[in-house]
């Protein structure tokens, strides 16, 4: 096995966020299915009342709706012929849809990021940090527009370059750094604390070393990095190619989107070992000695350079760059102004926002409400006291309690807390 | 092969006694009974016996008579054919006793188990029981039974020949090692002494340094204050002194025990305890010197780094001019190696075929979307613990 591909799979980025297709696929249909059973658990729980509806008589009601009207289902939407009791559930997203609107967020935050100026690793980071916060986490818990600031400003930090929260609010328009750094804890979660992501732009400068030195003319190279940079800037960010490729096939297949013929002359060139030549002839890319594993006698080093240089996997990797081209030809850079395009809104993100508006988490979209409702239940927890007063906090655990399965109504946080999270599992198990 | 128990020592007694007639009594000691020189006419006479029939003779009859070769033992009845090499003095007066320490000796050569080799105690015991029979049939058996027991001693030496050697090998190790300590403690108890001479002569100057500042001080006049100062600056050094003697005796008692742990686990290798003769363990192959990287390999497969300065990036050339850059000592041939790892790994990891097969390095997607859901919930959670 190649010593590189060894050291890849040592990262977090495959070890915990790479996924199959349909893997993917079946976690997004999971946390929606989740946030489903959640919300819909939460709107029609007793305690729960839309805000503007009810007069603001209790505390728990100041802690559990957000004061904010927009982040509240509008009553006005519900069919006006409800009863009193708890208003009928709103019609949720599909997964599919929610990936729209991930993918369209995902170009806004991409678009905020190139206002800001940030460099490209900090773009990709960020978008990186936001696509994966949204495959655990559905789009109707925590709210997207927040989110993607959120992982804008976390992705600088992931990249090193440390900005100031007052500036960072300033370049945005926000007013108060709380609505950023409500969410930060949040995302880093949501991302498994991997915050490292493998990006293919350095990939692709050692790709054009490695042409460079094959002796293909400069000119032609610059043109093709250049168009290839270009793609690597938009079209792996806006798709779901980070979970499914490793950062080298991305970048060979930007390159091959840019020129199939200097792609395939690279992959040709790296996997040019057959068993009938000798490899080290021709003086190719092979390390002169014995650089597989200290293979001694000449066969066993043959197969491990057919293993690793030869054609057979030439051939593997020729079809998963070949894949990764096509899911990258969905997303060219031209593509930038689709999602822009004010029709394409219109017709494509604006009824799923208006969906989105009428069944998101009532408990959680206001980030701020949220961090300061579980400082204070904190607080009280700290005080001791009977948390009878229902805070709205104590109402989301018990909710999450009975929305995850874990019904039995355990009041003692400290043994709740060692039922839930299991011993196995160190991110804490399912609650 | 040893004689028959009866016809060594008693024959040579017998042989004395008859040569002796009526002659007080003349022992063993002082008189050959080969050519019947006695003490009185040879001073220096020394007896030799051949551990083949142990009859002694004095030194000048065995060069006389061995010094052309292999000869028949001179002593009537008996056929052995020595060799003047094999001829020895005895350490012991009673021959029959040399006799049976050497044949003692060449047994523990063989059965040279000891108490780790077994599983239980009983075994072990069994194993001394058998040895122990064995070795009395060697020394007082009749012929039969002792020729028995010698064909049983060759035939298990011939078995075991590695067992033995190995074990004879761990026995002189550990026998080399209790030297050592030994040797050790001693250079340490020589050391500890010297030094206790130092600090007695140090000690001794040091008063007589303090006597001479202080009849210093009395003479430029400050006679009390001047007294007393020294008298202080002894006081106080001789408690210095004393504080270090009691280090040191602390360090002493710390050794010895450490020493005495130390024995302790050496005799452990032949105290009297048992186990059954255990399964033998291979050691364990060397495992070589600790790889911080546990294996990994950064000899890069598929691209070579070599000839330095064949890869470039037009790029980078800016950046070589940069005095930011150079004066941090920044080195641009690793971010030239980094480039073309990040350009090459993973090339051959296809993550659909990998992680649906899950196993070994993948969670499967539910497990992934309950961690995920899990942490979601469990933030509140935890974000509370922060808080």
């Amino acid at each position: 096995m190649a010593t590189e591909d060894a050291r890849y799979r040592l990262s977090s980025q495959y070890r915990l966020w790479s996924f199959s297709p349909s893997q993917l696929a079946s976690m997004r249909e999971k946390s929606n299915a989740l946030a489903r059973a959640s919300i819909s658990q939460r709107l029609s729980s007793p305690g729960y009342h839309p805000p503007a509806a009810s007069s603001l008589s209790t505390s728990s009601l100041n802690l559990s709706a957000p004061t904010s009207s927009t982040n509240t289902p509008d009553p006005e939407a519900h069919p006006s012929g409800t009863p009193s009791g708890p208003p009928p559930l709103p019609e949720f997203l599909t997964p599919a849809e929610e990936l729209v609107v991930v993918t369209f967020y995902t170009s806004e935050l991409l678009r905020a990021a190139d206002h800001a100026q940030f460099s490209d690793e900090i773009k990709a980071t960020s978008a990186a940090f936001f696509r994966r916060f949204y495959v655990t986490n559905s789009i109707m818990t925590y709210p997207p527009q927040e989110m993607l600031i959120v992982a804008l400003f976390f992705g600088c930090k992931a990249e090193g370059a440390f900005m100031r929260i007052t500036d960072f609010i300033k370049t945005f328009g926000r007013e108060h750094p709380e609505e950023i750094l409500a969410g930060e804890f949040l995302l880093c979660q949501g991302i498994r604390f991997a915050f490292d992501v493998k990006h293919p732009f350095r990939a692709l400068r050692g790709a054009m070393m490695e042409l460079r030195r094959m002796g293909i003319p400069g000119e032609e190279l610059d043109k093709v990095e250049r168009r290839a940079k270009e793609i690597l800037r938009f079209s792996p960010l806006i798709t779901d190619a980070y979970f499914h490729y490793t950062p080298s096939q991305i970048m060979l297949a930007a390159m091959s989107l840019a020129d199939r013929g200097m792609a395939e002359k690279l992959i040709t060139h790296t996997f040019h070992h057959t068993t009938s030549k000798n490899t080290d002839g021709d003086g190719g890319d092979t390390p002169g000695n014995g650089g597989t594993n200290g293979g001694n006698t000449g066969n066993a080093r043959g197969r491990n350079m057919e293993e690793t240089i030869g054609a057979q996997i030439r051939d593997k990797v020729l079809g998963a760059i070949e894949s990764c081209r096509e899911m990258l030809a969905k997303e060219m850079p031209e593509r930038r102004e689709h999602w822009t395009n004010k029709q394409v809104f219109k017709a494509h993100v604006q009824p799923i926002r208006k969906k989105l508006n009428k069944c998101k988490d009532p408990d959680r979209w206001n980030l701020v409400e949220l961090q300061r409702a579980r400082r204070e239940q904190a607080l009280k927890r700290a005080d001791s006291e009977e948390r009878e007063d229902g805070g709205g906090g104590t109402g989301t655990i018990d909710d999450d309690g009975a929305v995850f399965g874990d019904v039995a109504p355990q009041r003692d946080p400290k043994r709740r807390k060692v039922v839930a999270k299991g011993l196995e599992d160190p991110f804490g198990g399912p609650l | 092969m040893p004689p028959k128990s009866s016809s060594f020592g008693a024959g040579a007694r017998a042989g004395t006694s008859s040569s002796g007639g009526g002659l007080p009594a003349l022992s063993s000691d002082d008189m050959c009974p080969v050519c019947k020189t006695i003490r009185y006419l040879n001073k220096d006479m020394e007896f030799l016996i051949h551990p083949d029939c142990y009859h002694s003779m004095c030194s000048n009859c065995v060069n006389r008579l061995f010094n052309d070769g292999p000869n028949q033992c001179p002593y009537a009845g008996c056929h052995k054919t020595l060799r003047r090499k094999g001829f020895r003095a005895p350490f012991f007066g009673d021959l029959s006793v040399e006799r049976e320490v050497d044949i003692r000796r060449r047994v523990a050569a063989v059965f040279n188990q000891v108490e780790d080799d077994f599983e239980t105690l009983l075994d072990y015991n069994n194993y001394l029981q058998m040895v122990e029979d064995l070795t009395f049939e060697l020394v007082h058996g009749t012929d039969q039974k002792r020729q028995q027991a010698e064909a049983q001693l060759q035939a298990w030496e011939a078995e075991h020949k590695a067992d033995i050697e190995r074990n004879r090998r761990a026995g002189r190790e550990a026998d080399d090692l209790q030297r050592r300590r030994i040797a050790a403690e001693r250079d340490a108890a020589r050391q500890r002494r010297i030094e206790a001479i130092k600090e007695a002569e140090e000690e001794k100057r040091e008063r007589v340094r303090s006597r001479e500042a202080e009849l210093d001080s009395m003479q430029t006049g400050e006679a009390g204050g001047g007294g007393g100062g020294g008298q202080r600056v002894q006081l106080k050094r001789r408690g210095q002194v004393n504080k270090n003697t009691a280090d040191a005796a602390a360090n002493m008692i710390q050794d010895k025990n450490a020493a005495a742990a130390a024995g302790a686990d050496g005799l452990g290798v032949g105290r009297l305890s048992i186990r059954g003769l255990k399964e033998k363990k291979r050691p364990p192959p060397p495992e070589g010197p600790y790889d911080p990287f546990g294996g990994l390999d950064f000899i890069p497969s598929r691209y070579t780094l070599e000839p330095k300065g064949t890869l470039n990036h037009p790029a980078l050339d800016h950046w070589r001019l940069d005095q930011g850059h150079i004066t941090g000592g920044y080195s641009f041939d690793e971010y030239i190696s980094r480039a073309m790892f990040d350009a090459f790994a993973g090339l051959g990891v296809f993550i659909e075929d990998e992680k649906e097969l899950g196993g070994q390095t993948g969670l499967s997607a539910g497990q992934v979307a309950t961690i995920g859901g899990g942490i979601g919930a469990v933030g509140d959670k935890m974000e509370l613990d922060a808080s």
